[in-house]
Formats: structure tokens, sequence, C-alpha cells
């Protein structure tokens, strides 16, 4: 058993975290077993916030970018935002982050839950995870302690099976929270994630690869310390106004009364959702049988929240009974019900149900995973794989059962699931004979399910967003469906509509907005029910920022931004990878339309201040304080 | 014959494009939450000095029922949706989907949202009946 013992911090006497932050970071290095801490510095929290900011700023600084995504140089870093572990309301996220196994650029998968909540009481703003171990290894954090201990009898366990042993080992600490990986993590499947307490996961961009090759199975953590914002008063009123606003938003209310998957069926109506591998047009038989309210009125056993949510639009279900019986536990969010629903055409819910509770144990990525066997499902139809390929499975539309095999084979690495475990590109390149066709990702990211023919916006943010296909970094997708304004970031009245015109700079001021909601960890949704001048106005009261106003939070947009999109350049990104995959180029219909990509990436460009590569331009550098960028990129 | 939304002349039309549509009658088919009621808030500058209801009495793909209420009257309906006439102008005209303008917060729900949200494809049947009525729209006849 190998300790650290740190001392209460010096900026919280009494064991009290103020404004914001606890200004310490837990680094531990799994080759040599040594915990240690390192000081967040000051002018690193207000430039970058924290959570994915912070974390690329350390990256960046302190660590071979270029080194193998899951080799040891390559660190896995947790980190929170200022937010987290607040009162106020969305507050649960933190952010885990370093090299994508899957994509091979800068990853990041922010998390919702209770695991960074805790760790912020615990008394930590983030941990580095270096090096790698030889055998299993969990990590217990308990306030100020920190400790390593064996995982033998873990590794090969579930994620719902290790959460409840160890909370069960540790159940003197009543409120432990536990953030582990499954078979994906440790048989090392690029699109793997990391589960927080069963239903939470950091699950994009192959996180959970990356600490398989740790051979860290899970972290546990236990905090005690109270969380006071810098100004007190001013917290309290802005909290009680939040909260009522959160409540009294439209959008809260439908995630509250139908959780995300309410998406399913206003997306139908609006061609949001992909179906049949993003080759069909809308179809309501399949929203009907696969939204929100049918998962609701069939299967939720209760709403659950994440820490300080008034939204609470997380699902508990069950499936009592069936072919598809599920224990009572975490239900398919609206991105999943795509995966496993529309993409291969299944409209049987309790069948997402059961994919969905598959993937959470096993620990992958739902997106990536209903991707690459929507995908898979093509080659089939099209016989590019047949049986033989398939181990007998037959891969046909509207049939989930072979679905559900694909998802035990690719966490296992069995048979075409060992391909299908490299990533939807990199099975595609190896199949050849034009299964490339069928890949629908950006910089290797599998599109999440909103499609971008019907909101060009949205296909601007996957095109030129730091992850690849992404729906999270950016607030595009409540500007452009008209349900969140932000006029204080300059945006205009209305971008609806599936046309490229001015979409630019939406993107633009929507991605210097979401950037920083993710950089200190406030949830995405409670943004949309809030305004930017209240966001700005969280940041101030609780970190105590003199002055922190909406135009220094875009500012803190743009530079964490370039910040990302120089580590990509760093590691080879081009223009050519700022792009959209064939299929949002082709349209659905006749009547159909397409987003002008070269246009909007041009004009984009043009704003975001980069050149004809994609490199942040030296000037654009300078005027965002990113100086000490410029001898690292030219 | 162009007719003046909303009236008594618009909404009877209205409703024969209703039971017109087979569309709406296959949407609508499970439909038996009970009557809708459109509010139109008053508007003086177009000679309306009262708020209006359009009481839609849908019942299982048929408008069984359609009358102008008071706004009174209008509240004892399970669903009430309620917007300013410049907002059920873009309605009528196609322009605004019901249910999106309720997420946009330009047309605010008294009812189950959820029981709304299932029908969304009722709800695009409805506004396509209403955009075929040959419609006169207040502020354009002044």
């Amino acid at each position: 058993m190998l300790n650290v013992e740190t001392p209460l911090f010096s900026t919280s006497p009494k064991g009290v975290i103020m404004g914001g932050y606890t200004n310490r970071i837990l680094e531990v290095d799994l080759s040599t077993n040594e915990l240690s801490i390192t000081d967040l510095p000051d002018s690193d929290k207000k430039r970058f916030i924290g959570g994915s900011g912070v974390a690329a700023k350390i990256f960046l600084d302190r660590f071979n970018i270029q080194a193998d995504p899951l080799s040891p140089d390559n660190p896995l870093i947790i980190m929170n935002g200022p937010l987290t572990g607040t009162t106020l309301p969305g507050t649960s996220r933190f952010a885990a982050c370093g090299r994508s196994p899957l994509t091979g650029i800068w990853g990041e998968s922010a998390c919702g839950g209770n695991f960074g909540a805790e760790l912020k009481m615990a008394g930590w703003d983030g941990m580095i995870l270096k090096g790698a171990s030889e055998k299993p290894l969990y990590l217990l954090i308990e306030d100020s302690s920190g400790q390593l201990l064996d995982a033998s009898d873990l590794w090969g366990k579930d994620i719902y099976q290790v959460t409840d042993l160890l909370k069960a080992r540790h159940k003197e600490s009543k409120q432990a929270k536990v953030f582990a990986i499954g078979k994906a993590g440790e048989n090392l499947v690029k699109f793997a994630g990391i589960g927080n307490d069963k239903g939470h996961f950091s699950g994009r961009t192959g996180m959970g690869a990356l600490m398989g090759s740790k051979k860290l199975k899970a972290i546990v953590v236990r905090g005690s310390r109270d969380c006071k914002p810098a100004l007190v008063d001013e917290y309290q009123k802005l909290r009680i106004r939040l909260i009522q606003k959160v409540k009294e938003a439209v959008p809260g209310q439908a995630l509250r009364q139908m959780g995300t998957d309410v998406g399913m069926d206003l997306g139908m109506m609006t061609h949001d959702v992909p179906v049949k591998n993003w080759t069909s047009p809308q179809d309501f038989d399949l929203s009907a049988n696969l939204g929100g309210p049918a998962l609701t009125e069939r299967y939720l056993t209760k709403n659950h929240a994440c820490y300080s949510c008034p939204i609470a639009c997380k699902r508990i279900v069950k499936v009592a009974g069936g072919p598809y019986e599920t224990e009572e536990g975490p239900g398919p969010e609206y991105e999943t019900c795509c995966a496993f629903g529309t993409m291969i055409l299944n409209k049987d819910l309790a069948a997402v149900i059961k994919a969905n509770e598959l993937c959470n144990k096993a620990g992958i990525d739902t997106v990536s995973a209903g991707s690459a066997i929507a995908f898979a499902y093509e080659c089939y139809e099209k016989g590019i794989i047949t049986r033989r390929d398939t181990d007998g499975l037959e891969l046909l539309w509207g049939s989930i059962d072979p679905a559900l095999k694909l998802i035990e084979m690719i966490c296992e690495r069995r048979g075409i699931g060992a391909l299908l475990a490299e990533g939807t590109r990199e099975a595609a390149k190896k199949i050849g004979s034009g299964a490339e066709e069928f890949v629908v990702d950006v910089k290797g990211l599998d599109a999440p399910m909103h499609d971008p023919r019907g909101w060009h916006g949205m296909g601007l943010g996957y095109a030129v967003s730091t992850r690849g296909a992404c729906h999270l970094q950016h607030m595009t997708f409540y500007v452009e469906q008209g349900m969140s304004a932000y006029p204080e970031t300059g945006l205009k009245v209305s971008y609806q509509g599936p046309r490229s015109e001015g979409k630019a700079e939406m993107y633009l001021l929507s991605e210097n907005l979401g950037v920083p909601c993710n950089s200190a960890c406030l949830c995405l949704f409670v943004l949309g029910c809030i305004s930017a001048s209240d966001f700005a106005e969280m940041l101030r009261v609780t970190t105590g920022y003199e002055g922190f106003d909406v135009e220094e939070l875009l500012k803190s947009g743009q530079r964490i931004n370039l910040l990302k999109r120089t580590i990509n350049s760093l590691l080879g990104m081009k223009k050519e990878d700022d792009r959209l995959p064939k299929r949002m180029l082709t349209p659905l219909s006749p009547k159909g339309n397409v987003p002008e990509i070269d246009m909007m990436v041009e004009e984009y460009y043009a704003l975001r201040g980069l050149d004809e590569t994609g490199r942040p331009k030296r000037e654009t550098l300078e005027r965002a304080g990113l100086e000490d960028l410029i001898s690292k990129l030219y | 014959m162009a007719y003046r939304f909303p009236s008594e002349e618009w909404i009877h039309e209205y409703q024969k494009a209703i039971n017109a549509s087979e569309d709406y009658k296959k949407s609508g088919a499970t439909w038996t939450a009970g009557a809708v009621c459109l509010v139109v808030l008053a508007n003086p500058s177009i000679d309306m000095e009262k708020e209006i209801g359009i009481w839609l009495g849908l019942n299982k793909g048929v408008c069984e029922e359609i009358r102008l209420v008071t706004v009174e009257e209008a509240q004892k309906a399970p669903f009430v949706i309620t917007g300013d006439y410049s907002r059920w102008k873009q309605v009528v005209l196609g322009e605004l989907e019901p249910i999106q303008g309720m997420m946009q917060g330009k047309l605010k729900l008294k009812g189950d949202l959820p029981t709304i949200v299932r029908y969304v494809k009722a709800s695009q049947d409805l506004v396509e009946c209403a955009s075929k009525v040959d419609t006169r729209f207040a502020d354009e006849s002044i």
C-alpha cells in the first residue's frame, strides 16, 4: 500500500474550499507508484478557467504530446472546473482528457454525476495520471490522503460490479464515488469510456482505453470539505434566481419530464435524427416507439439528477421480463436510442435499453459503438462483409439481436469485434472495397446523432471542432434551433433553417460560449436555460474575478479553442481534416439540401484568425495572450 | 375566397381541411387526450380588443367540433396553447411548427408536455391543414 499525505490547504485553513479552486492537483505516476502534489498556477486558472481548458495547457506544457496515445507517456488528465461542486445549478461536470486513442488528436470527454464534486470536496482540482502500472491498481482518495491499491481481483469485472464492490469495500466512506473502466477499457477498445457510479460517462474519444493502458481500474474518492464562493451574498441571490429560471425554462421542463430522449420526437420533426446509418429520411414510426414519452411511459421507474441539478434529466429504467430483461438501472440517452434504434431501424425500445446496459457495464461509448455497428450492417447489406466475417451473424436492418452480440464481441475484441474495436474509420480502411463511404465521422470521431443536413451550423461544428465531430463544444444546437438566443454575445435573432449563410459567425460565437462552459464545468443543458450573462455571473461570484463578464467569457473561449487547435496542428491536423464526410454532403431527397461546408470553413477560418492550413496565425495568438504558443507552432 | 384569421368562417374552413386530411386521420388516430385550445392574444392594432380562443375538439384523428371561445372558456381545455397574433400567423403560414414554437418559448403550453410531444407528426399535419385554408390576415388588410 502506498500513501501520500498532503497538508491542509493554505487557502482553506478550516478545510473550506474558497473561490472555486483548491489550487492543488494530485499527480500519480503509475509506473513508479508515486503520488505528489502539483500547484494549479493562478495565471492558468483565469486564462483557461479549468476542466479541459486547464488540462490542455498542462498537456502541452508538460508532456510529449506526440507520444502514442496508449503509451505510458500519454497522460490521462482529469480536471474539475471552478463551478464543479458548488451549489449553483448544473455544476456536476468534470473532464477526462489526453491524446485520444481513437482519433490521435486532442481528446476530451466531460462527465456528469457526482465524482467531480466529490473530488473537489476532497480538496483537488483534478489529477494527472501518468506512466503505466504492470499490474491492475485502483486509486483511493479520501480527502488529502491518496493510496494506490491492488485491483487484481477487480480486473475483468464490469463497471456495475466494480462500482458496487468498491463502495462496499470502502463503506466507511459512505458517500464514496467511483470512476471506473469495464472490459472495453481493459481491452483497449479505442472508444472505451469511463463510468461514474454506473450511469454517467466520459464516453467520447476513448479515455477509457487510455485509463486501461495504465492498468488503472478505478478511482474512488471521498471528500468532506465544503465549497464556498468568493462572493457569498451575491452567490446566494444568483443561485435562487437561476434555479427558478432553469425550472421554468421549457427545454428544462422537457428534459425533466422526458429525459434527453425527448430529442428523438422533436428531432424527427426537424430532420435532426439520423436514420439507417444516415441514409434515410425522417420516420415517425421509429420516433413514436423510441422517443422520450415512450421511454418514460413504459420503462421509467424514477428520475435521477446529477449533483446540484434542478433538471434531473437522467432516467432510471427497468425492462421487466422478456428477451431484453434488464436490472433497474440507468436508462439510455437520446444518442443511444438513435445509435441502437434509428441507425439500424430497430424500433424495440426494450432492446435499446438492453444495449445501453451492455455498453454501460462494459464501458463503451454508445455513439461510437452504435455507429460502428450500423457501419457493419451497411457493409453486410452491400455484400462487402458476409456471414463468414461475422461469425454467422446476419446483420439485417431492423434486427437488434446481432447488434447485442456485436457489443460483446467489440468489448472482448472477438472476431469482427476486434476490427470494429479499432474505430469505424480504421475498420473501414482494413475492410476496403468502398467501405469508407459508409463511415460518418470527422477526424476519426463518429458523428453524434444530429444531422447537419437539417442544421448547417451543426455541420460546421462537426468539421472544425477540436475533438472531431462534436455537438458539445458549442451552443449551436440551442441557438440554431431557436431555443436560446444569447444576444449579449453578439448573436443575432434567428439562425434557423437549413442554410449556410451567416452560420460561421453564429458558430464562432456559440463556440466561444460553449468552450468556457465546458472548461468551467457547467452542464450545457443548464446553459441552454439561462443567459450568457448569467453564466458569466456564476463564474464571477464563485471565483471573485473582478469585472468578469460576457466579454471575458468569450475571450476565454477564443483562447482555449486556439490552445486546443495548436495542439492539433502540432499533431498534424490540416485544413483538409476540417471537413464533413461524404454522406453528410449527400441530400436525403431531391428537395433536400446540404451544408455549404467549404464556404463556412473559409468564413470560420477568417473569423477565428487561422491561416490557410488551419493553424492559428501568429497575430491571432498574440492578440489572445498566447505568445508562448508561437514558438511551439512556428 | 380568402377567410379572415381568426373568424367563424376561417375556423370552419380549417375544420373541413382537418377532416379531409388523410395524413391527420392517421397521425391523430390514437389521440383521445381531449380538446386543444389555441389562444390568440389581444392585439388592438388590428382591432382584436380581446383574446380569442379556437377550440379544437380533436378525437381519434377527427376534428369533431370547432368554435371560437373566450379566454376563460379556453382554460377549460386540457391543452391550451397561447401566443400573440404574429406567432399564430407564422403557424398558419407553415413557418412555425407549434411544438417547436413551445420549445423556443414563442408559444406557451398549459397541459401535459409529454402528451403533446408524442404527437409531433399530428401537430405537423394540423399545421399543414391550416396552411391549406385560403387566409387573409388582419394585419395585412389594414
